[in-house]
C-alpha cells in the first residue's frame, strides 16, 4: 500500500506539472486549453518514433520537445490571430476541437493499442533505495527533481526577468499591457510553445508508467483540468500540491484489488469533489473573475 | 507652423460594432498641450481608444509624425511614440513601482528622468502599485507612458477622483512634459483646469467636434462651455473652428446621429 502511494508520486510529480501548464496558459493568455495534452502526446510519439529508427534517445527527446513547441505555437498563433477578441468560452471550444482532430490525427499516425507503452525509454525503474519495507524507485525521485525544477524556472523567468514582468503585466490587464507597448501577440505565442515543449517532456516522464498509447496520453488532460481545478486556475502551489495528491490517489487505488479497475475515475470524483466543495464556499465565481 | 505630432482626419471610431464618433478631424502640435472637453459620454475615451488601437477605428487616418498609425496593433502605436494614460489609473497593481516602469520601457526611456519628475516615486521603487494612493498610481501611469520615449502623450481624465491639491501637483508636470517637447492631449469634463493649461482646446458632442479653438476663447465662459456641451441654440459662431458654419452644422446633426445609431442594441 505505501509502496503503491509511493510509486504514485511519478505520476504525481508529471500530474503537478500538467496542472501547472494549464493554470499559466489560463492566466498568462486566458484559454482553457483542452488541446495541451494531445499537443504533448504528439511530440512523444515524434520522439518514439525517431528512437525506433534507431535515434539517439536525447536527440530524440530534443527533436520531439521541438515539434511539440513548434505545433502548440502555430496552435497559440491561430488563436491570437483569429480569436482574439473573443470569449474565454469560444477559445476553450477552439482547444476542444483541436484535442478532437488531433487525437484522430494521432490515433491513426502511432496506433491505439497499447503496444507504444514498451517503445518508451524508461531508464529510471529500478530501485535507488529503500527505508525500512517502503521502495523508493529511482522515477520518483526523477518526477519529484523535474517538477520542482520546472516550477523554480517558471518562477524565475516570471519574477526575475524583464519577459517575464511583461506577462504578468499582460496576465494583470492585457489591454494596458499592449498599451505601454508589450507585444501582446508574440509573448502568448511564446507562452504556448514553452507550455507545448514542457508538456511534452512531462508525457514523456509518465508514459512508461501509464501504458503509451496514444488515446491514453492525450487523454491526460482530464487529470491535469482536474490538477488546476484544485488550484482554482489560480493558485501555483494548491496546484502543485493537487498533482501530488492525485498522483497518490491514484497509485493507492491502484494497490487495492476491487477498486483498481476503476483508477481511471479518480480525477473525476476529484473534479466532483472540489465543485460541490468550491459551490458550499461559493469561492467558484471569485476564483474565476479574472 | 511645426508639423503636428499627431493629426487625425475624418476619423470615425466604432464602440463594439456601434459607430461612437463621427468625422473627428484635429491635431495636437509638439511642445504644446490640446485639450478635449465634452461632457459625460461624448465619446473622448472612446476617441483616445481608437487613437490607440483599442476601439476600432471605422474611418479616416490617423497620423503620428506624418506616418499613418491607424491600421497598427496596439503595441506597435505605442513603440511608434504614442504614449497613452487611459482612464481609472490601470497600474499593474501586483508589480513594483520599478517594474511598472521597467516593462513599459522602450527606445530612449530612462527611469530617471520619471524619478526626477516624481520623487514620490523615487522612495517607493519597491512598493507593488496596488498599494500606492491615487495620486502615487496616477504618476506610476504617467510615468510608464514617459518611459516609452514618446511624441504624443494622451492623458484621460487624469484628475478624476483626485484632491485638489494632488491635481494640481500633476497638472505642473502636464506642463513639464510639453515642455520636453511632448504633444500632449489632455481629456478632461471639468473644464475650469485644463483650459488654464492648455494651447488649443476641442470640444465633443455626442461623437463630433462642436468647436476648435485657443483655449483663451473658453477660459471662464462658463455658459459658452454649457452650451457646447450640452447643445441649444449658438449666440455668436465659434470662432476658427472646422469648415463653413461648422458650429450651426455639426450641432443639430450629432444628435440625430447619436441617439438613431446607439437604439441598435
Ligand atoms: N464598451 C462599450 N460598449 C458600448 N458602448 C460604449 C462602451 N463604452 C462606451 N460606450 C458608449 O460610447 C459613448 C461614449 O462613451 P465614452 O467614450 O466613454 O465617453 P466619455 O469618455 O466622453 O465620457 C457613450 O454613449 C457610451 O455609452
Ligand atoms: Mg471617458
Amino acid at each position: 500500500m505505501v509502496n503503491s502511494v509511493i510509486a504514485g508520486l511519478t505520476s504525481g510529480g508529471g500530474y503537478a506539472l500538467l496542472g501547472l501548464c494549464v493554470v499559466l496558459t489560463y492566466r498568462l493568455v486566458a484559454v482553457v486549453n483542452f488541446a495541451m495534452t494531445a499537443v504533448g502526446a504528439m511530440g512523444a510519439f515524434i520522439m518514439v518514433s525517431l528512437t525506433d529508427k534507431g535515434w539517439n534517445v536525447w536527440a530524440a527527446l530534443v527533436v520531439g520537445a521541438l515539434s511539440a513547441a513548434l505545433l502548440s505555437g502555430l496552435l497559440g498563433a491561430a488563436l491570437v490571430r483569429w480569436f482574439a477578441g473573443h470569449r474565454e468560452r469560444t477559445k476553450a471550444a477552439v482547444t476542444v476541437a483541436l484535442f478532437v482532430a488531433l487525437s484522430a490525427i494521432g490515433l491513426r499516425l502511432f496506433g491505439g493499442n497499447s503496444t507504444g507503452a514498451h517503445r518508451f525509454p524508461n531508464p529510471f525503474g529500478d530501485p535507488v533505495f529503500t527505508v525500512g519495507s517502503v521502495v523508493v524507485p529511482q522515477s520518483v525521485l526523477v518526477s519529484l527533481a523535474f517538477a520542482l525544477l520546472i516550477t523554480l524556472a517558471v518562477g524565475l523567468l516570471l519574477t526575475r526577468t524583464r519577459i517575464g514582468l511583461k506577462l504578468q503585466a499582460l496576465s494583470e490587464r492585457p489591454s494596458t499591457a499592449e498599451v505601454v507597448g508589450i507585444p501582446a501577440p508574440r509573448l502568448a505565442v511564446g507562452v504556448w510553445a514553452g507550455v507545448g515543449a514542457i508538456t511534452m517532456l512531462v508525457i514523456v516522464l509518465v508514459a512508461p508508467r501509464l501504458g503509451g498509447d496514444f488515446g491514453a496520453l492525450s487523454g491526460l488532460i482530464s487529470t491535469a483540468l482536474a490538477v488546476a481545478m484544485v488550484g482554482a486556475f489560480r493558485s501555483l502551489p494548491l496546484t502543485l500540491a493537487g498533482g501530488l495528491i492525485l498522483g497518490c490517489l491514484e497509485g493507492m487505488s491502484s494497490s487495492v484489488d476491487s477498486i483498481q479497475k476503476y483508477q481511471g475515475v479518480v480525477p473525476f470524483l476529484v473534479i466532483l469533489v472540489l465543485l460541490w466543495w468550491r459551490s458550499r464556499r461559493e469561492v467558484w465565481d471569485t476564483a474565476h473573475s479574472r | 507652423m511645426t508639423v503636428p505630432a499627431l493629426a487625425l482626419e475624418g476619423v470615425g471610431v466604432d464602440r463594439a460594432e456601434v459607430p461612437v464618433i463621427h468625422d473627428v478631424t484635429l491635431d495636437a502640435a509638439p511642445g504644446a498641450v490640446t485639450v478635449i472637453l465634452g461632457a459625460n459620454g461624448a465619446g473622448k475615451t472612446t476617441l483616445m481608444d481608437g487613437i490607440a488601437g483599442l476601439a476600432k477605428v471605422r474611418s479616416g487616418t490617423i497620423r503620428l509624425d506624418g506616418t499613418p498609425i491607424e491600421k497598427l496593433a496596439t503595441f506597435r502605436r505605442a513603440r511608434a511614440g504614442l504614449g497613452y494614460v487611459e482612464q481609472a489609473r490601470t497600474t499593474f497593481r501586483t508589480l513594483t513601482v520599478e517594474q511598472n516602469l521597467l516593462v513599459s520601457q522602450s527606445g530612449d526611456g530612462d527611469l530617471g528622468t520619471v524619478y526626477k519628475l516624481f520623487p514620490e516615486l523615487d522612495k517607493r521603487r519597491n512598493l507593488q502599485a496596488g498599494y500606492l494612493s491615487g495620486g502615487e498610481q496616477q504618476m506610476v501611469v504617467l510615468g510608464r507612458a514617459l518611459v516609452t520615449a514618446p511624441k504624443v502623450v494622451l492623458i484621460d481624465e487624469m484628475s478624476l477622483g483626485l484632491a485638489p491639491l494632488v491635481v494640481r501637483r500633476l497638472m505642473t508636470t502636464v506642463g513639464e512634459l510639453a515642455s520636453m517637447g511632448i504633444a500632449v492631449v489632455l481629456i478632461e469634463q471639468f473644464a475650469n483646469l485644463a483650459l488654464a493649461a492648455g494651447d488649443h482646446a476641442h470640444v465633443l458632442r455626442k461623437g463630433g467636434v462642436v468647436f476648435s479653438g485657443p483655449c483663451s476663447e473658453l477660459r471662464g465662459d462658463d455658459e459658452r462651455l454649457h452650451r457646447l456641451y450640452f447643445g441649444g441654440p449658438p449666440l455668436t459662431t465659434p470662432g476658427p473652428s472646422t469648415g463653413p458654419v461648422p458650429g450651426g452644422g455639426a450641432t443639430p446633426d450629432a444628435p440625430r446621429n447619436g441617439p438613431q445609431e446607439s437604439e441598435r442594441p
